[in-house]
């Protein structure tokens, strides 16, 4: 597992022209990482999964929750996060999602990830949102 | 009170999507429009509440074919200050649902 990969901050304390209580990162939420982390979840757990309709609700549940976890064992301890799983079957219908955000642009930010499983025909979307704490 | 925190919050989704959406049929050539029209309304009219808060707001449109479909969300924030609320809506051929995340700045 990669390490070293979460956010250096510190608050502006007037020096480097910031404002005072500013707070400035060394390094950059990095969101093509979490969509690594996102992606390597929902393969490992769903490429032989089947879509059993009385399970899936704990499997979607549980989703979310292991990829809440492991994101915040990779360094972003210092974010608040929203993590959304949406797994549906697919039967030829037609799905779209759409999400908007109003936070902080500098400190703030999202990745996401769609799997698709042709063999249980299923489609799952893995949504991460991290927002400085 | 939460409880009336939370009413509030869900009236703010239910009149954004039945604005965006109620009263048509699923048309894949315009659901791109729909899911977008609902978040922004949704969005802006919680910013409008004017509370010190960041917000999350996700909308999923499916198009009702028999298929299942399930979202489940997990956060890691302050209980004590941040929340969520979910709205489900459907009409003859359609399912939307929408979740809204608030976050204490």
């Amino acid at each position: 597992m990669p390490t070293g990969c979460g956010p250096a901050c510190g608050r502006g304390e007037g020096e480097l022209g910031l404002p005072p209580g500013r707070v400035f990162i060394f390094s950059r939420f990095k969101s093509s990482t979490v969509k690594e982390c996102i992606h390597a979840i929902l393969k490992e757990k769903l490429a032989d999964a089947q879509y059993v309709p009385e399970e899936v609700p704990q499997l979607t549940k549980s989703l979310s929750e292991i990829i809440k976890d492991r994101l915040k064992e990779e360094g972003f301890d210092r974010y608040k996060m929203v993590v959304q799983v949406v797994i549906g079957e697919q039967r030829g219908e037609g799905v779209n999602m759409a999400a908007r955000c109003f936070w902080d642009a500098d400190t703030d930010s999202y990745a996401h990830d769609v799997f698709v499983n042709v063999s249980i025909d299923c489609f799952t979307i893995g949504n991460v949102k991290l927002l400085l704490l | 009170s939460s409880l009336g925190k939370r009413t509030e919050k869900a009236s703010v989704l239910l009149v954004a999507i039945e604005s965006a959406i109620g009263g048509n049929a699923y048309q894949h050539s315009k659901v791109n429009q729909w899911t977008t029209s609902v978040v922004e309304q949704t969005l802006s009219q919680l910013t409008k509440l004017g509370k010190p808060f960041k917000y999350i707001v996700t909308c999923v449109i499916m198009q009702k074919n028999g298929a299942g479909l399930h979202t489940a969300s997990s956060c890691f924030w302050d209980n004590s200050s941040d929340g969520t609320c979910t709205v489900r809506w459907e009409n003859k051929t359609m399912y939307c649902i929408v979740s809204a995340f608030g976050l204490a700045i």
